[in-house]
């Protein structure tokens, strides 16, 4: 007498079983614990905010201000520039060097240029006479801070004279420049270094999870114990269910920890769960081809790396400025990454993301129903 | 020994070991790293000011610009494509320069100079553009200076982030080739039983494993090499890099063979290589970070394989200023040659019992 069993139960039994196999793997599971711990930790070095200010000193102090005129010509409110007036040539010549205690700061600390006009300038500029001015700069300034700080001085310069002469500064501008920002206007809440590098590092994660399933996959048909699974109640479909059940669940669990270590559920909370569950999906399937079609560990390592190298792609391209170009978008991830880049970055909802998460559903479907199809045909030639 | 032997079958190695993934891997991996590294991370941590310029008269203005130091400048064919690229954030800022517009500026005329700024561009790169551009049309404009600029360089130059990650990513050419592809040479064998068809023709362990680090030597060098030629590094000191490289790749192929004698699988290879990784690539990780104590790196002994390949490449030190740390790599190197010998040993008796 043997008593049914149900279709779920069996699942669910194939489901455990690997789930054990899976925890009494050393290797992959210390890898994966190490490998959240890494990605945790990288995220949290990474810097958290934007330096978007030169610190620049200047002496005397009667000029911080066409200093400050320059700075908000740039950008509003002057937010790229922060001048500071020194008592003194010395006491900006101490502080650009890093020689702490430097007399004579307005506020203090270190600054990375430093602005130094002789004491008698303006009087010489209404002489019409050229002065020298000694630009103070550190070691690790970038050559356009250099090249933009010599355009400064030279920019005061002409100002000062003309204003000297009685003219009106902004006429001595000898162009009329009109200025127009394009696009939102982020100058002071720009997207960070750690927000830009989260969607790579949730990649990261899922691709860990795939590489595991891909091997318990490969080993399951090396060893052919999936034959003796099938000599069992189970049918092909229940193997394959169980398969796609633990691998979503175990990358969607690892990428859900990841993002909450690195605080990225807010407000979006249910659209970065719907596009990470995509993307365990789109791991899940690329497992099942590699696992399937390796002949080794380390064939299932490659072909598992030869897949989710392209796939990494959109992730990569989210840490760079600019446009994604088209050929990007056509990728399977594009819609996950684009996702976790528009709701943990830019706060965007569910209307101005449902094309992307639409796009990684279909291919979500495409690679699952491939991965399946494949796995099935190997599970068949045994 | 014989050197016959191990050339046969270091003649088998190279012709069946670009069908293995890991040989693949250890060839593709500088190209992928050299690109993630330096232009994902690189612009990531030091975003340069990217302007976009539309000239539809051939300034000065344009041709002085694309002579700044530190500035990207990006000659955009069309205003709405400027528009659309600065908006983007593909550009920081970009600027018109209609027909005429010289000679309009020379003449006093102040012409009109539209200048579109991103919205994600940060606030440093808008002023630097901004001011940056007033200073180009001056140039142009053509009056003279206001102002004598004496330019004072305090402290020592920090090498940028992209100088900085060049030993990162000829580490990681070294590790993939050197230790991982040699060791992987062996344990494969192993691990298929084709090194116990081997073992019963004349050929010896100790050929088999002096043919698969030659391999990987060989291919530790030129990878290495390659690596440093893609990040415009090679041009320095040619000969004291090669010896350099030479050195770094022995001690990678010495570590290769203490994992391939060592390990008893792939699994276990793969663990050792991941476990081990921070101490091999330990010492790298103290060039992204100048301010960190230097001398903490001196206590990996990957460092010494390393750094003078570092300072030969990127610092333009001389062959005589890093011989002694190229001795003291190759007393590492015979350290793990000593290391290698006994699990040699080892491996060989496991084998008969096998």
């Amino acid at each position: 007498m043997t008593r049914p069993v149900s279709r779920p139960a069996i699942v669910w039994a194939i489901v455990r079983k690997d789930a054990r196999e899976y925890s009494r793997d050393r290797l992959w599971l210390v890898l994966t614990t190490v490998g959240l711990v890494m990605f945790v930790a990288l995220f949290w070095l990474l810097p958290s905010s934007v330096d978007e200010t030169i610190r620049v000193g200047v002496y005397p102090a009667d000029l911080a201000d066409s200093l400050k005129g320059l700075g908000a010509s740039g950008a509003e409110g002057g937010q790229g520039l922060e001048v500071v007036s020194f008592a003194s040539p010395e006491a900006l010549r101490a502080a650009v060097a890093g020689e702490g205690g430097a007399d004579g700061g307005a506020s203090g600390g270190d600054v990375a240029a430093g602005l130094a006009f002789p004491a008698d300038f303006t009087a010489r500029a209404a002489r019409d006479e050229t002065s020298d001015v000694t630009v103070y700069v550190g070691g690790n300034v970038p050559a356009e801070v250099r090249g933009a700080m010599e355009s400064a001085v030279r920019e005061i310069a002409a100002v000062t004279a003309a204003a000297a002469a009685g003219e009106d500064p902004a006429s001595a501008v000898p162009v009329r420049q009109r200025t127009a920002v394009l696009g939102p206007d982020l100058a002071g809440r720009q997207v960070t270094p750690q927000e830009r590098m989260r969607p790579l590092l949730a990649y990261f994660v899922l691709v860990m999870e795939s590489l595991v399933l891909a091997s318990l996959i490969a080993v399951e048909i090396q060893r052919r114990t999936v034959i003796a699974l099938m000599a069992t109640p189970a049918r092909v479909s229940d193997i394959l269910t169980a398969k796609v059940l633990l691998g979503t669940a175990l990358a969607f669990s690892q990428a859900v920890i990841l993002l909450a270590l690195t605080r990225s559920f807010g407000a979006g909370w249910s659209l970065l769960l719907a596009g990470t569950l995509l993307g365990a999906v789109i791991a899940t399937g690329t497992a099942l081809l590699s696992g399937s079609a390796g002949k080794d560990f380390i064939g299932t390592l490659f072909l598992g790396m030869a897949l989710l190298i392209p796939l990494a792609i959109p992730a990569v391209t989210a840490l760079l400025p600019g446009a994604t170009a088209t050929w990007i978008k056509v990728l399977p991830t594009w819609g996950v990454i684009e996702v976790m880049v528009g709701v943990t970055s830019y706060g965007k909802s569910w209307p101005e993301l449902w094309a992307p998460l639409g796009l990684a559903a279909v291919w979500c479907a495409v690679i699952l129903v491939s991965g399946l199809a494949v796995l099935r045909r190997k599970v068949g030639t045994l | 020994m014989s050197a016959s032997r191990i050339l046969q079958v270091l003649r088998k190695d190279l012709r069946l070991g670009p069908r293995s993934p890991i040989f693949l891997f250890a060839v593709i991996l500088p190209f992928v790293m050299t690109f993630v590294v330096q232009v994902a991370f690189s612009g990531l941590l030091e975003p340069a000011p990217r302007l976009g310029i539309v000239d539809r008269g051939g300034s000065q203005l344009t041709a002085d610009a694309q002579q700044l130091p530190g500035i990207a400048v990006d000659v955009v064919g069309s205003e709405a494509t400027l528009r659309q690229k600065v908006e983007a954030n593909a550009l920081d800022a970009g600027l018109v320069l209609e027909p005429g517009f010289d000679a309009a500026l020379r003449a006093g005329q102040r012409p009109a100079l539209p200048f579109y700024i991103g919205g994600e561009s940060l606030a440093s790169n808008r002023v630097i553009l901004a001011v940056t551009t007033l200073d180009l049309v001056r140039a142009v404009e053509g009056k003279p200076e206001p102002a004598n600029v004496v330019i004072d360089d305090l402290g020592a130059e920090t090498l940028p982030l992209s100088a900085r990650l060049v030993p990162l990513i000829v580490m990681y050419a070294l590790i993939m080739a050197g230790v991982f592809l040699t060791a992987f040479a062996v344990v494969d064998e192993r691990e298929k039983r084709t090194l116990d068809a081997l073992l019963v023709t004349p050929v010896r362990l100790s050929e088999v494993l002096l043919a698969k680090a030659i391999m990987g030597f060989v291919i530790a060098v030129a990878m290495a090499l390659v690596t440093l030629a893609l990040n415009g590094a090679l041009d320095a000191s040619p000969v004291g890099l090669l010896l350099s490289v030479a050195v770094a790749a022995l001690v990678s192929t010495a570590i290769g063979l203490v994992f391939a004698t060592g390990a008893r699988n792939v699994q276990m290879l793969f663990a050792l290589t991941k476990g081990t990784g921070f101490l091999i690539l330990g010492p790298v990780i103290f060039y992204l970070f100048p301010d960190w104590p230097q001398w903490v790196a001196k206590i990996f002994p990957t460092y010494w394989i390393i750094d003078p390949i570092y300072r030969l490449a990127i610092q333009g030190d001389a062959l005589a200023d890093v011989w002694w740390e190229l001795l003291i790599a190759l007393v590492i190197a015979g350290a793990l040659g000593a290391v290698v010998v006994t699990l040699a040993r080892r491996m060989q008796g496991k084998l008969a019992v096998e």
